[in-house]
């Protein structure tokens, strides 16, 4: 791309190098104003100073440029090891320009460990639950997206090559900020055949011509020249491989659906985050955070994977409605029901390979940028024909009353290699998907409240052997009940239908003693038992949401033995128990 | 698999006993390579020729083996290069011994190495290739990963037990009440399932040889190992199915064959040795869910929203030629932008298009077998495996993918003693007349070796064809779609009957171990006997070298049909005010299209690009690069430039493809 957008972005790198070094980042961490890629490194460092027991700072891996993805995990080794705890993963930031997503994740971190032991219910949260925080996945995006010149949908993909025009050169016609004002916006030209003319309501806007009315402009679309003089503008930008559309689960190829990659993982650091969550076998709720749209979509992606397990609605539905109120105006959805299907999507990899509870977030409701304080400006309707709505006049009202004019360029002449007397001017890069940094603050907050809420309802398993009973000389009845408070179960129902993992373990063992036969207790008035009939010292388990399961063990033999509960997901519980 | 829990006094005498009576089938060893042997003899062949042979290693598998590519060549990636994928499955030993034995002469032979560049890969298995190496024998295809196949709270803890001692892992037959296994009449030593409806009971269980290691009640069913190599790659691949692995390209041995190939657009043909043999066997059709491209039908609201009848339906380039006049000046409506916007998801199919070529060319190397005598009837190889290495080179890189297996079971000669002599193949090339005037008997004969079903006799097919109801080519196409027929359920499986044969015959016997009773800790009184693992698919060391001399030289002409792009005019005519026109005929010369049907429709093939280089030279209308996607084989096309030269000048047209080769014209335009 140009030369002179080279030279901006040495600027504005420059820039922002001298802003970094002069405002230090400290704990705790501010929410008014966006963290770049470096800022937010900063920031994470700054957490992982400021409470080195509670925390830990891990590379993950790094991106197709070489940039390092970090995790924060917050775990308090006083109430255990990391994988004796459920744990809650959030990241953010898949796609480059989702910015905001990053600043949710910070922030849940930040709330979580400057409250720990300040608040009951935060106190409670990190103590039984080891969170693993990624706010930016897609390091080069973000980076990126602040440094570039950009409009608020690019950068939103990973940084490898593709020949979207397939002549065989690789991204050689990305948009140029051909003004040099930061932003890539729109182009036009006057042209009294053109289709559009000016808003007679707000002269910024355009609005379709009606049959018979005389044109006033044309469209050229983004920001830019033909880079590689083969008489097309912006035809090959950057990416094209969506970091959420090449995870390994129900994959598609690129024919089938664009940005899919090559193969599932080819990105580097996609693959890096994938072998991370798989060496931490306890996750068991995730959070994927984007924009907007103010959603909480769970899966499945796509159609033909059928409806999910029952009793794994039943759990999404409980925390998607819980969440519906601490977002306001937000909507809990299903994936490919509410919007489309979708390939190869990461939370659609984590509900059905690692067996963990999966959302993802999209952040931000345009709508909640109001000028005259009504609770939603008029949802953004255009007409087919592109007639300006109401909703676009309120939102240039509100950019010019509340942000004194910040997010929208005024349109100004510029002379075009190609085209000649042009005008550039429209929404910059930090409008429309992004919320105002003085609205930032409501958004993390309440976002990050979400995945606190969920995390209370991670499964928390407790034992309680309720009899001992001698039968008969040596011979003795063990009944056991584990006792889930928590709305999630040990293992998820879809875990247990895709038979891949081990489920939870249930096991009696003693020195003197020998387990003769033991099951399920299915009613425990009636006595009875549904024997295994093999090993009936172990069994595999799973203890529902909110629910209970009990066993009956015929030990013969004496002294002590254990009862041991072992969870991938949900930790150990043991109790020891003497037969006497 | 926990160690066997056998004494260790045992170990010893299994060790003597084997010292002692090395069958035929081990002594078999000396001829195939273990993995490590494999890679020694890559870098002998590296060091003997080291300006054209180059050794990339492409992963270290989880039982921590290298996986080895051999690179033969002296261009590197400025030509086009073959990919050859050997022994995914790691359990065809003559895969391995082939694609090794196919890099050596390929060193030694200048029309194979010098215009072309060869990624070979002898073992895409190496930890179930190892398998066939150690004792006790038992064949797996899973990579050394260590997997929890019963999801239970042991990994790898009950594998098979050599219980008999004789190096091999075969089979426990053992009476039970709910037993469903017979033994065949006239041949004990196998089985068959017994047939209720026909008044039979089963007498035994069959389970493989081993000991319930973990205690839970289930016999050799948590064995070591993890997952399959050959089905984890991304075409159909199978979630959560056995083998499978987790995602596709989970394992290092996958994950490095997806990453080369992407990052080798050169390579322009995969060819597979292995489980399956295109040549003998073309790719099948027929899986559901598939959209018939001749037959789509448009969702109401696209219909409505172009003009487009939705009541009927349409074919792919009827669809083509309404959306054309709709698109952008200069944009091209094609199939893979159509297939997509329609959502037809993914191709599970053969494209019709390269089924020509296949069928063709298998026709043509059953002649070249013919041609050499090769006449005996073998079995049918199989249709790749969901998710494997030939299904995804096809379907996700858009190559021509051929694959050879080079031996299967021989047919048992007698099976055909009273047979009619049709076979589909015959059929499919004779007229109607020639069809009646076999007769009834014979027709009746061939129906009922075919398996048709009972509505078609003889005679109302005779009658059909003679009205010009049905052409005994549509019938053939029939019977080959038509499943494989069953034959005397009484003699068991027909392949097995055959292995057993073979083994008599060529292996003295040593195929098979005779059932014989054995005291097992909690079955009971069992027998243990049967088939040799790898006696199917893998023929006895002596056959090697033959095999290899009959098959491999069929690779030359499998490669000499690669598409070859070529400039084969270039011409200009004056029009006036220094204005020229350029015209330049584009020619494939190869047999096979550039791309296959497959990569025009996933655009996963780069485009052949033209560029017009001059001083001087102004082009008026027409690209400085212009992209050629797609040229079927045999077929030429045009493309026309309006230039502007006021003074003279030499012009270059130059023709770039990774995969179909490179030209360039020099012409003299202006003055």
């Amino acid at each position: 791309m140009g030369r002179r957008k080279a030279f901006i972005t040495t600027v504005v790198m420059a820039m922002g190098v001298t802003l970094a070094q002069a405002q230090e980042v400290q704990v705790p961490l501010r929410f008014d104003f966006y963290y770049s890629y470096e800022k937010m490194n900063e920031a994470l460092r700054a957490l992982n100073k400021a409470y080195p027991e509670l925390t830990s700072l891990d590379e993950v891996g790094r991106s197709e440029e070489g940039r390092i993805i970090w995790a924060l995990t917050i775990n308090n080794p006083g109430t255990g090891e990391l994988f004796s705890k459920p744990g809650v993963y959030v990241d953010g930031n898949i796609h480059g320009n989702e910015i905001q997503a990053g600043e949710v994740c910070l922030y849940l971190a930040n709330r979580l460990l400057t409250n720990y032991g300040k608040l009951a219910e935060i106190t409670e949260v990190v103590d039984r639950n080891a969170f693993y925080i990624i706010p930016v996945v897609n390091v080069d995006g973000r980076a990126h997206f602040f440094e570039d010149a950009n409009t608020p949908s690019s950068n939103r993909t990973l940084r490898i090559p593709v020949d979207d025009d397939r002549d065989g050169l690789f991204d050689e016609d990305g948009p140029d900020d051909i003004d040099g004002d930061g932003s890539i916006t729109t182009m036009r030209i006057r042209d009294t055949l053109g289709r559009f003319r000016t808003d007679p309501a707000d002269p910024r806007l355009m609005i379709a011509v009606k049959p018979g009315e005389k044109g006033e402009w044309t469209r050229l679309g983004q920001e830019g020249i033909d880079n590689d003089g083969d008489g097309q503008v912006n035809e090959d930008s950057e990416g094209y491989v969506d970091g959420n559309r090449n995870w390994g689960f129900n994959w598609n190829p690129p024919y089938v659906q664009r940005g899919a990659g090559n193969y599932p993982f080819e990105g580097t650091g996609i693959k890096a985050i994938a072998e991370w969550i798989l060496a931490r076998p306890n996750i068991i709720l995730v959070f994927a955070f984007h924009n907007s749209g103010g959603m909480y979509l769970r899966g499945p992606s796509f159609k033909a994977a059928g409806e999910l397990p029952q009793g794994d609605i039943t759990v999404y539905d409980y925390l998607g409605k819980n969440i519906e109120k601490i977002v306001p105006g937000y909507k809990y959805l299903i994936s490919w029901k509410d919007l489309y299907s979708t390939y190869g999507d990461f939370t659609d990899f984590t509900n059905n390979l690692v067996g963990s509870y999966s959302f993802t977030g999209e952040l931000y409701q345009a709508e909640t940028e109001t000028f005259d304080g009504s609770a939603a400006r008029k949802s953004e309707e255009r007409s087919r024909i592109g007639e300006a709505s109401e909703g676009e006049r309120q939102r240039l009202l509100f950019d010019d009353n509340v942000n004194q004019g910040e997010l929208f360029k005024e349109w100004k002449a510029y002379k075009h290699p190609l085209y000649g007397d042009i005008e550039i001017g429209g929404w910059t890069k930090m409008s429309t998907r992004l919320p105002h940094p003085f609205m930032l603050h409501e958004l993390v907050h309440r976002n990050a409240s979400s995945v606190i809420f969920a995390a209370k309802q991670t499964p928390k398993i407790m034992m309680d052997v309720f009899e001992v009973k001698k039968l008969d000389g040596d011979l003795w009845s063990v009944r056991v009940r584990l006792v889930n408070s928590g709305a999630m179960p040990s293992v998820t129902y879809e875990t247990i239908k895709n038979k891949w993992y081990p489920i939870d373990k249930l096991s009696v063992e003693g020195r003197n003693a020998t387990v003769v036969g033991g099951g399920v207790l299915t009613d425990p008035w009636l006595n009875l038992v549904d024997y295994k009939e093999h090993r009936p010292e172990v069994q595999m388990c799973q203890v529902p949401g909110f629910g209970k399961l009990e066993y009956q063990f015929l030990v013969s033999g004496r002294g002590d033995i254990e009862i041991k509960y072992e969870s991938r997901k949900a930790g150990t519980v043991s109790k020891v128990v003497a037969l006497k | 698999m926990k160690e066997n829990k056998l004494p260790a006094i045992r170990g010893l005498m299994l060790l003597v006993a084997l010292l002692i009576l090395a069958p035929a089938s081990l002594r078999a060893i000396e001829k195939y390579s273990d993995p490590a042997t494999v890679n020694r003899r890559i870098e002998q062949l590296r060091q003997a020729n080291q300006s054209m042979v180059k050794v990339h290693k492409l992963a270290v598998t989880p039982g921590g083996r290298e996986m080895l590519m051999i690179e033969i060549g002296r261009s590197g990636t400025s030509v086009p290069a073959v990919l050859v994928g050997a022994n995914m499955s790691g359990l065809t030993p003559v895969a391995t011994e082939a694609a090794l034995e196919l890099a050596s002469r390929i060193v030694s032979d200048a029309s194979l190495n010098s215009s072309l560049t060869w990624y070979i890969v002898p073992v895409g298995n190496p930890d179930a290739h190892a398998r066939y190496f150690t004792r006790p024998l038992w064949s797996d295809p899973a990579n050394g990963r260590p997997f929890n196949d019963d999801t239970d709270d042991q990994t790898d803890e009950d594998g098979y037990n050599d219980l008999d001692g004789n190096g091999i892992i075969t089979m426990m037959r053992v009476k039970a009440h709910d037993g469903i296994w017979i033994p065949v009449e006239g041949e004990p030593r196998l089985m068959r399932k017994a047939d209720a409806s026909k008044g039979e009971k089963g007498i035994y269980k069959l389970y493989t040889e081993g000991i319930d290691d973990d205690g839970d009640g289930k016999y050799n069913e948590d064995v070591p190992g993890g997952t399959n190599v050959n089905i984890n790659f991304p075409h159909l691949f199978k979630s959560f199915g056995r083998r499978s692995g987790l995602y596709p390209g989970s394992e290092p041995e996958s994950a490095a064959m997806l990453k080369f190939a992407f990052a080798h657009p050169e390579i322009a043909m995969m060819i597979s040795f292995g489980q399956t043999n295109y040549l003998l066997s073309p790719p099948q059709g027929g899986r559901k869910g598939s959209v018939d491209t001749e037959n789509i039908r448009i969702p109401r609201e696209i219909g409505s929203a172009m003009g487009i009848d939705v009541s009927r339906s349409y074919t792919m380039d009827e669809i083509i030629g309404l959306v054309q006049p709709m698109m952008p000046p200069g944009m091209q409506a094609d199939e893979s932008m159509i297939a997509s916007f329609l959502g037809l998801g993914a191709v599970v199919n053969p494209l019709p298009d390269d089924m020509a070529f296949y069928n063709e060319i298998s026709s043509d190397y059953k002649e070249y077998l013919k041609k050499k005598g090769i006449t005996a009837e073998r079995f049918d190889p199989a249709q790749p495996e969901d998710g494997s290495f030939e299904l995804w080179a096809y379907y996700h890189l858009g190559l021509p993918v051929f694959t050879m297996d080079f031996w299967g079971l021989p047919k048992p000669k007698d099976e055909k003693k009273e047979g009619s002599g049709i076979t589909a193949e015959t059929l499919g090339k004779m007229t109607s007349d020639e069809f009646l005037a076999l007769g009834e008997e014979k027709i009746a004969a061939f129906l009922k070796e075919s398996g048709a079903p009972a509505q078609f006799t003889a005679q109302s097919l005779m009658t059909m064809v003679r009205n010009g109801q049905m052409k005994p080519e549509q019938m053939a196409a029939m019977m080959k779609r038509m499943p494989a027929p069953k034959g005397d359920e009484k003699k068991g499986d027909p392949k097995e009957a055959a292995q057993l044969v073979f083994s008599d015959i060529w292996l003295s016997g040593k195929g098979f171990t005779p059932w014989k009773s054995y005291s097992h800790p909690t079955l009971g009184e069992v027998e243990i006997g049967g088939f040799t693992p790898f006696t199917d698919n893998t023929p006895p060391e002596s056959m090697v070298d033959s095999l290899l001399d009959l098959h491999l030289p069929y690779i030359t002409e499998l490669v000499s049909k690669l598409p070859r792009l070529a400039i084969t005019e270039a011409k200009v005519t004056e029009k006036g005010g220094g204005v020229y026109q350029l015209e330049a005929w584009i020619a494939n010369e190869g047999y096979l299209p550039f791309p296959t049907a497959m990569g025009k429709r996933n655009k996963v093939p780069a485009p052949a690009i033209i560029t017009l280089e001059g001083e001087g030279v102004e082009i008026l209308s027409g690209k400085k690069r212009t992209p050629l996607n797609d040229l079927g084989a045999m077929k030429s096309a045009r493309h026309v430039w309006l230039v502007r030269s006021p003074k003279k000048g030499s012009l270059t047209i130059k023709l770039e493809s990774k995969q179909a080769g490179n030209d360039s014209k020099k012409i003299i335009i202006g003055g």
